[in-house]
């Protein structure tokens, strides 16, 4: 029975991981997206991992969001997360500062696992609904988005503000990457291939 | 509530040791916490730690799995689910050096660093970190399956076939940089250069443990050559050896007098136990005295055992002497515990105590098997005794009734009376016959309870209550129960007595059936030697009608008694005799009682009281088709249950063929004896009851009131009618129907042959009653007609219906008002027949006349149209047909004479109205109102 569950699923899978500092909601976005729910208690996530089913366009596909820690202690392993990631959600929360500075070492530490400027990625400002809190201005988190040459959007977890919008925006991104990379695999595969190897040795 | 199996779509965290808090989320994870009822994560049940939370969300604990897995949710309502995510569990190995909250099996470590640092704790450092380069911390490192999907063939162990260097540099290194990695080459280039240069190199970084070893070794020598020197050259063992024999020799010493002390104590108490064991001897005789006054057997046979094992084989004459004296005593003992075996009426457990006893004496003889056959012989005894006294006392009370009436019943009595009757109904019928046929003394007879049924339940007691302790003894004396000792005892038990116990009690139930059968059916016993047959009683005949009504009774105390025999596992043949016992008599019963009820059904016509009463759809009747219904009703419950209903082990009554022919004659005797008792009290009911007045002196006030309400003949005749239609109409159908309820066979045939009885029955009383009606009517017929000289020649012209057909139609509707009075269903066949008759006189006498003028004619003709008109209802093609052909001899009308004659017609009409209403509609339709 599972493998026939297993074998009805939709073959193509967009791997969305969760990044940000501790306590800006990425583990509440990715609830809110998955079960309509708004948790209201504060538990450190460790590694969480959520795939189900969605109409992308009318497309079947399965997203697979991996809701990753945002403490320091976990930094350690975060590497090996981000090699398995298509897409990224790049999280901060608009009521503290030093989240929205932490993304820029998060997008480093993207850039430099998977090598790619151009790798799905959005910022996204939480907690929108918390305007009165508000220390991160949207022009300040515009400029660098446009710095970064990706989309800036604020969502709200708690209202469900743009959740939605943030998830299938980047599954957007992921799948016409997917398309330009299947374009090229025939020309660029043996060179991807041999540079693969250098960097292992 | 959806059908979708669950599906989990979130695991936090997805990956951790065992026992990790986990978070599952998905769908259709269970409506309720009963409804999930399965868990399983990495393929190891997590149920009992799973506490479901909402249909998407559970938490859990996860078990030792290990890898990647699934998560696997079973709910009562949808099934096994499936899952999008999965969990990997790993192990973390707690080092030696670090904290751990719970206890580490550290065998494995430990066993690991000890061998390691045995063998060559060099090498074994160097291996475990070949590259010198310092660790990153646990953190980070890549766990042993990802590695394995890398590289499926190799391995990161140094110290295995398929190392693969990549493996291990990933598993180890793999944050160090270049330059680090290029150092680590060095070193472990350093390393093995080292190694190659073998053990001059290992001694010389190990030169001050050498020299240590050394100096150590040197010191042990000196020490030695000292103490040598010391000894004056003897050696240090000897010293020890003299020591070691001082000390033995003065612990021996010491404990001398102790060991005397003690083996002084032993000779004492060996003599002191010596002159127990003689005092014993000596005083066994008294002992046994009491003991035996006491009742204590056990004691005393214990005694005696241990004083034969002891002095049986003595020499020594005192002992000789005593030890007679207890074996006199014993013999003595022996005996009475015999005599009190063969007493009787004993219990089955004291019987096998006293038989025990005696083996364990070791009487002569066979102690059981005497007791067993002065049991059957006390048995049979106690049951010829049983019946020479009921004999006795029923002669006596039989000579001497006045006695036994006035004794009061005993309690027992007086219930088993009303427990068996059938009804009180039953009973007053009973009275009647009683006060009418017997005497006031034999009366007295039915206020006691007859010797014969005493007589069956005491023998019936008897055998239920010793019956089954002879038995089991005897299975107790078969199966070696009362034999303890195993040795000798078995030729003990003779399997050749088998046969003969098997007699005996064999014998002990044909006493008792016999016994039984002379009492009730001497008839079975004709075929036996008369001389033998006097032994089993004779009973007189005389009352033989008053025990119909005790039968049951006796039946069912022979049939509990069958019953608890056939519990006690009894040879075939025995059990045989009780069942046909007790099949003979449930047959007898039935007949008798059968028979009985002929009895009362003939005798039935007595308790006519002529009161009728109307019924609706069936018309009036009296009490006495009710009560043959009752009494064939009663007759056939009573009989269930009693004689049908079977016991385990019984045979229906009516498998035999003789049986149920017999049966069946008997209930269409019984049903077909009604139609007499009614066509008797319908051409005899006059007769009946003055003839009883000459016979019984003692006539009560209400058999005179009765006596007076006896109607004429042609209303007992009328109401017998009825009583009979009912009886085909209803009773008969129900009485069948009860028939088959109860199994009965050949309801079917019973009851047409009575329904055949009753018809012509029927037919007798109904053309009596016809005959009895019409008579009259017809007779007075021609006289009216021609009253006053008329003559139909001379006739004046009509001016109306004369007077003789008026009294006719008045004498029709005093027939329709009685029958209607007593049934309103017979109107219809009654009328019908006294009008044909009617009729048919009419018309006769019509054709007889010579000639009419034109006057007669009419006046004929008049009368005819208005008795066709009249009776018009109740016509039939007879009737019709004799008017007819009367108005077809009379002459032809003339025109201006029809009218007359209508107008006479209506004349007629309007004033016989009220009249002619009884004639206008079926009474039945009508209802009795009117």
């Amino acid at each position: 029975m599972a493998a026939k569950g297993k074998a009805q699923q939709p073959a193509v899978i967009h791997k969305v991981i969760m990044v940000g500092s501790g306590g800006v909601g990425k583990s509440a976005l990715t609830l809110q997206f998955m079960y309509d729910e708004f948790v209201e208690d504060y538990e450190p996530t460790k590694a969480d991992s959520y795939r189900k089913k969605v109409v992308l366009d009318g497309e079947d596909v399965q997203i697979d969001i991996l809701d990753t820690a945002g403490q320091e202690d976990y930094a350690a392993i975060r590497d090996n997360y981000f090699r398995s990631g298509e897409g990224f959600l790049c999280v901060f929360s608009i009521t503290e500062q030093e989240s929205f500075q932490a993304t820029a070492e998060f997008r480093e530490q993207i850039l430099r696992v998977k090598s790619d400027e151009n790798i799905p990625f959005l910022l996204v400002g939480n907690k929108a609904d918390l305007e009165d809190k508000r220390q991160v201005s949207i022009e300040e988190a515009t400029q660098r988005a446009q710095q970064w040459n990706v989309q800036y959007v604020e969502t709200s977890a708690k209202t469900r503000a743009n959740v939605d919008k943030v998830f299938f925006d980047l599954m957007r991104a992921i799948r016409s990457r997917k398309m330009e990379n299947a374009k090229q695999s025939n020309g660029k595969k043996n060179k991807k291939d041999k540079k693969k190897k250098c960097i292992i040795l | 509530m959806s059908v979708e199996p669950p599906l989990v779509t979130g695991i936090s965290p997805k990956e951790g040791p065992p026992g990790t808090r986990v978070t599952i989320r998905g769908e259709n994870l269970g409506a309720e916490p009963k409804d999930l009822i399965g868990l399983k994560i990495c393929g190891v049940d997590c149920y009992l730690s799973a506490e479901w939370k909402s249909p998407n969300k559970i938490i859990a604990r996860t078990g030792p799995g290990k890898g990647k897995g699934d998560i696997v949710v079973t709910t009562k309502s949808a099934g096994t689910g499936t899952c999008t995510v999965g969990f990997r569990g790993y192990f973390v190995q707690t080092g030696p050096l670090q904290e751990s909250a719970i206890w580490i099996d550290e065998s494995q470590t430990l066993d690991r660093l000890g061998r390691g640092r045995a063998s060559s704790p060099v090498v074994s450092r160097d291996f475990e970190n070949p590259l010198g380069l310092s660790d990153e911390g646990n953190q980070g490192k890549y766990a042993e399956d990802i590695l394995l999907e890398i590289f499926p063939e190799g391995s990161g162990d140094t110290k295995l076939e398929n190392f693969d260097s990549a493996w291990f540099l990933l598993e180890n290194h793999h944050g160090a940089g270049f330059d680090d990695l290029k150092a680590g080459l060095q070193y472990l280039k350093r390393n093995s250069g080292r190694q190659k240069e073998g053990p001059l190199a290992f001694v010389k970084t190990n030169l001050s443990t050498f020299m240590d070893c050394q100096e150590t070794m040197r010191t042990m020598h000196e020490e030695l050559i000292r103490d040598i020197q010391a000894n004056d050259g003897s050696s240090i063992t000897y010293q020890l050896e003299n020591l070691l024999r001082d000390a033995n020799k003065t612990a021996d010493s010491l404990f001398q007098d102790v060991l005397g002390r003690k083996d002084r104590a032993d000779s004492t108490r060996n003599a002191l136990s010596v002159l127990q064991r003689f005092k014993f001897l000596f005083n066994l005789p008294c002992n046994m005295e009491k003991n035996i006054k006491k009742g204590d057997y056990d004691m005393v046979i214990n005694d005696y055992g241990r004083v034969r094992s002891l002095f049986k084989d003595t020499d020594i004459a005192v002992f000789k002497k005593v030890y007679e004296e207890v074996e006199r005593r014993v013999a003595d003992f022996r005996e009475m515990l015999h005599k009190k075996l063969l007493e009787l009426p004993s219990t089955l457990d004291e019987q096998k105590k006293l038989v025990r006893y005696l083996v364990e004496l070791e009487s002569a003889g066979d102690p059981a098997w005497e007791c067993l056959s002065n049991q059957q012989q006390w048995l049979l005894q106690l049951l010829t005794d049983c019946k020479t006294g009921h004999m006795d006392t029923g002669d006596k009370s039989f000579m001497l009734p006045q006695v036994e009436t006035e004794a009061p019943p005993t309690p027992s009595q007086r219930i088993a009376v009303p427990g068996f009757s059938l009804t009180s109904g039953f009973k007053t019928g009973k009275n009647h016959s009683f006060s009418s046929t017997q005497s006031p003394e034999q009366a007295g007879w039915k206020f006691k309870t007859p010797q014969r049924v005493l007589f069956v339940e005491e023998l019936t007691d008897i055998l239920t209550e010793s019956f089954p302790d002879f038995w089991k003894l005897g299975q107790a004396y078969f199966s070696g129960n009362l034999i303890l000792r195993e040795t000798e005892r078995i030729q003990k038990i003779d399997t050749s007595k088998h046969v003969e116990f098997k007699k005996m009690a064999s014998d002990v139930i044909q006493l008792f059936s016999n016994l039984m059968r002379a009492a009730f059916l001497p008839e079975s016993l004709e075929n036996i030697d008369p001389a033998l047959r006097k032994t089993f009683g004779e009973w007189s005949e005389s009352k033989h009608d008053t025990r119909g009504a005790w039968l049951p009774h006796c039946v069912r105390y022979i049939r509990s008694c069958v019953g608890a025999l056939s519990n006690l596992d009894l040879p075939e043949e025995c059990l045989n005799i009780c069942q046909e016992l007790a099949f003979d008599m449930r047959t007898h019963c039935m007949v008798t009682l059968l028979k009985q009820a002929i009895q009362d059904m003939k005798n039935l016509h007595q308790r006519e009281s002529w009161n009728v009463d109307t019924d609706d759809v069936c018309g009036g009747i009296t009490q006495l088709p009710l009560l043959f219904e009752n009494i064939v009703n009663e007759t056939i419950q009573h009989l269930h249950e009693v004689v049908m209903k079977l016991k385990p082990g019984e045979t229906n009554l009516f498998d035999q063929r003789d049986v149920q022919i017999e049966a069946t004659a008997l209930c269409t005797q019984l049903v077909k004896e009604f139609s007499n008792c009614i066509e008797k009290l319908a051409f005899k009911g006059d007769t009946l009851k003055p003839k009883k007045q000459t016979q019984s002196s003692s006539v009560s006030a209400e058999e005179e009131t009765q006596e007076e309400k006896v109607p004429a003949y042609d209303k007992r005749l009328l109401i017998m009618l009825s009583n009979c239609n009912h009886t085909i109409q209803r009773a008969i159908p129900r009485i069948t129907e009860n028939m088959d309820k109860h199994q009965y066979p050949e309801t079917e045939k019973i009851a047409q042959e009575a329904i055949s009885a009753f018809q012509e029955v029927d037919e007798k009383l109904f053309e009596a009653y016809v005959e009895e009606k019409s008579n009259p009517i017809i007779g007075a017929l021609e006289q009216n007609m021609y009253a006053g000289r008329f003559n139909w020649d001379e006739c004046l012209k009509p001016v109306g219906v004369r007077s003789y057909l008026k009294e006719a139609l008045m004498g029709l509707i005093r027939v329709h008002a009685e029958v209607f009075a007593i049934s309103p269903v017979l109107v219809t066949r009654i009328l019908t027949r006294v009008i044909v008759a009617v009729s048919e006189e009419v018309a006769r006498l019509i054709l007889c006349v010579e000639t009419f003028n034109l006057n007669g004619a009419l006046q004929a003709r008049l009368e005819l149209i208005t008795l066709q008109d009249a009776v018009a209802l109740y016509a039939t093609d007879e009737s019709s047909e004799a008017v007819q052909e009367a108005l077809d001899y009379l002459p032809e009308l003339k025109s201006e004479d029809k009218r007359f004659l209508e107008d006479l017609i209506n004349n007629f009409k309007t004033r016989m109205k009220f009249q002619l209403m009884c004639f206008k509609s079926d009474p039945v339709l009508r209802g009795p109102a009117a």
